[in-house]
């Protein structure tokens, strides 16, 4: 099976299987979480996988210990409750001692949508970039998301990946170069605008360019997958040769991809239109499918490519 | 490994220890004497008792015991310790309570201090990690976690309290330093600690009651910890301010800083 038709959480954890069969330190503790593609690694690794239970404060802490002793350690569960729920744990045990202990949300955004707002992760990126030191992945195809294992597995200090579900359209190739953590999807430089996005969000970009193809909109696109530290030069200099710059982000307005960008904009005085298409500020007490969120929210494919061409067409300030 | 025998060069080492944390205390006008006087003689047992498997030559031995002093805020009783084993210089000392000097909490940047502290609720469950990875690698080091009893209110002790009990992890110590002083309250009489023992043996512990101002006894029991099967439990019965007549069993003493009266009266008591 190729990676483009893997479900990104496939390819992510038969990465980290690979790496955990090969390497006794590698440790993957869960909240009671079951995860397809880990089941045989539990059969076959019974030392090295640990089912917790549904307990996240202590899950950071013995992670940090046995980090602390040596162990490779990835932590993995509902995105919410991996981060949310023990974030002191995370600021003190694994961030303030610079252990470089992996935490996997599971679940990015609202592809939980129909499990409630418990469930949905729109603040989780604000929540975690507070974090010094801590690094951030939001893969949006399989063969990013593998990647991001290996990163993880490399790493020297915190990180914290965000894995959402499904098939998705691939992105990247296995031979790409990683290391800037983003891409270029569609040309820039010849575009009317230029959409940025990172994750599930990244597919909705491509098909919003799409879209505003038809109506002889060009609409470079770029993909960010590591969101802390982000690659600031590429996103500078690919703001120089762009008209305009859009986010789109199935986050929080304050702490997502829109305040990331805003702020590398902001830093470097880059005078370009920008608008950040982000959920609103609202309590989302609702239960439904995520397109439907989208839909309600202004995220949607058609939605998205009219706020893009008022945008072009200046119709926004 | 500082090995000593004798119950009366302990205690003697003891009384030196508190002497320190005091005259810093009023040098420095910061510290947390109650706290700290409450575990002076179980940090003493555990440093020269030969207790704790460690090398001042190489704070990171892999194979070293792994110590957390989770109520940091007792951190003037360590910090004379380590002074003296050789973990770090008396100059390193001196500059507690100075802008980027040593602070009222413990950090990682000081030969011999485990983990960084300040947050209560944490060390056990670090503690039980770092047991777990023993285990895992198949050595033969232990992880203490000296906890305060008001901090065995957090919801994450008992989680690792629940997790070391199933995971049968009997290289790992908890000991509580039950003073029955928080810092607002007293907490002599709550159910909470009289079920406090069954509670932790119904989760698969060993748990003794132990003289915590005894360093013989706090020694003996240490020993019983090491043949256990199960993790171990300590409470440790204490007197917040030990040594000092006026500041035990007060509350005012959890983060006061004597004056010079007070000061000569405490000197010539630890002295005694």
């Amino acid at each position: 099976m190729s990676l483009v038709d893997k479900d990104i959480r496939d390819a992510f954890f038969d990465e980290l299987c690979e790496i955990g069969s090969r390497d006794p330190n590698v440790v993957i503790i869960t909240n009671d979480m079951d995860v397809f593609s880990l089941r045989k690694f539990k059969q076959d690794y019974p030392r090295q996988f640990i089912n917790i239970g549904v307990a996240e404060q202590n899950m950071i802490n013995v992670a940090a210990g046995l980090a602390a002793c040596g162990k490779r350690v990835f932590v993995f569960g509902i995105l919410s409750f991996v981060t949310f729920r023990c974030y002191e744990q995370i600021k003190v045990n694994i961030c303030s001692m610079r252990l470089p202990v992996t935490i996997i949300g599971m679940g990015a955004g609202l592809s939980f949508g129909f499990d409630g707002p418990t469930h949905h992760a729109m603040q989780d990126i604000g929540l975690m970039r507070l974090l010094p030191e801590m690094e951030i992945l939001n893969p949006g195809d399989s063969a990013s998301a593998a990647q991001c294992a290996q990163f993880a597995y490399k790493g020297k200090g915190p990180m914290y990946i965000r894995i959402d579900k499904g098939i998705f359209p691939g992105f990247y190739n296995s031979g790409d170069n990683f290391s800037s953590g983003l891409k270029v999807l569609r040309d820039v430089a010849n575009s009317d605008v230029t959409i940025v996005a990172s994750g599930f969000m990244t597919r909705q970009a491509v098909a919003v360019a799409d879209a505003l193809e038809i109506q002889n909109v060009n609409a470079g696109v770029i993909d960010i997958f590591r969101l802390k530290p982000v690659d600031e030069p590429a996103l500078r200099e690919l703001a120089d040769r762009s008209r305009s710059f859009v986010v789109l982000d199935e986050n929080a307005a304050s702490g997502g991809l829109g305040t990331i960008i805003s702020e590398i904009l902001a830093r470097h005085s880059k005078k370009i239109p920008f608008i950040s298409l982000t959920l609103p500020d609202k309590q989302f007490l609702e239960y439904g499918a995520r397109e439907w969120f989208l839909s309600r929210s202004g995220l949607d494919v058609p939605a998205v490519a009219e706020a893009v061409l008022a945008l072009v067409r200046r119709k926004v300030p | 490994m500082r090995n000593i025998n004798n119950p009366a060069e302990l205690e003697r080492i003891a009384g030196k220890i508190r002497l320190k944390a005091l005259e810093m205390t009023v040098a420095k006008k910061k510290g947390h004497l109650g706290g700290t006087f409450s575990c002076v003689d179980i940090l003493v047992a555990l440093y020269y008792g030969g207790v704790l498997g460690i090398d001042p030559s190489r704070p990171q031995w892999p194979d070293r015991d792994r110590f957390i002093l989770s109520k940091g805020h007792a951190c003037l009783g360590l910090y004379p310790i380590l002074v003296d084993l050789g973990f770090m210089s008396q100059e390193r000392f001196d500059t507690y309570g100075d802008n980027g000097g040593l602070g009222g909490q413990l950090d990682t940047g000081i030969p011999g201090v485990e983990w960084n502290t300040g947050s209560l609720g944490h060390a056990l469950g670090v503690c039980a990690g770092m047991a777990l990875a023993a285990k895992m690698d198949r050595k033969n080091y232990y992880a203490y976690a000296l906890l305060g009893d008001a901090e065995c209110a957090e919801g994450s002790i008992w989680e690792a309290i629940t997790f070391a009990g199933e995971k049968k992890l009997n290289n790992l110590v908890a000991l509580i330093d039950r003073n029955r002083l928080s810092v607002t309250e007293v907490l002599d009489d709550d159910s909470f600690f009289r079920s406090f023992p069954d509670a932790v043996r119904s989760l698969g512990w060993d748990c003794f009651d132990v003289n915590g101002h005894s360093i013989p006894a706090l020694l003996e029991t240490f020993q019983k910890a090491k043949t256990s099967e199960k993790p171990v439990l300590i409470i440790c019965q204490t007197i917040k301010g030990k040594g000092v007549s006026f500041m035990e069993n007060t509350i005012k003493w959890h983060h006061s800083v004597p004056t010079a009266a007070e000061l000569e009266k405490a000197r010539s008591e630890l002295s005694a």
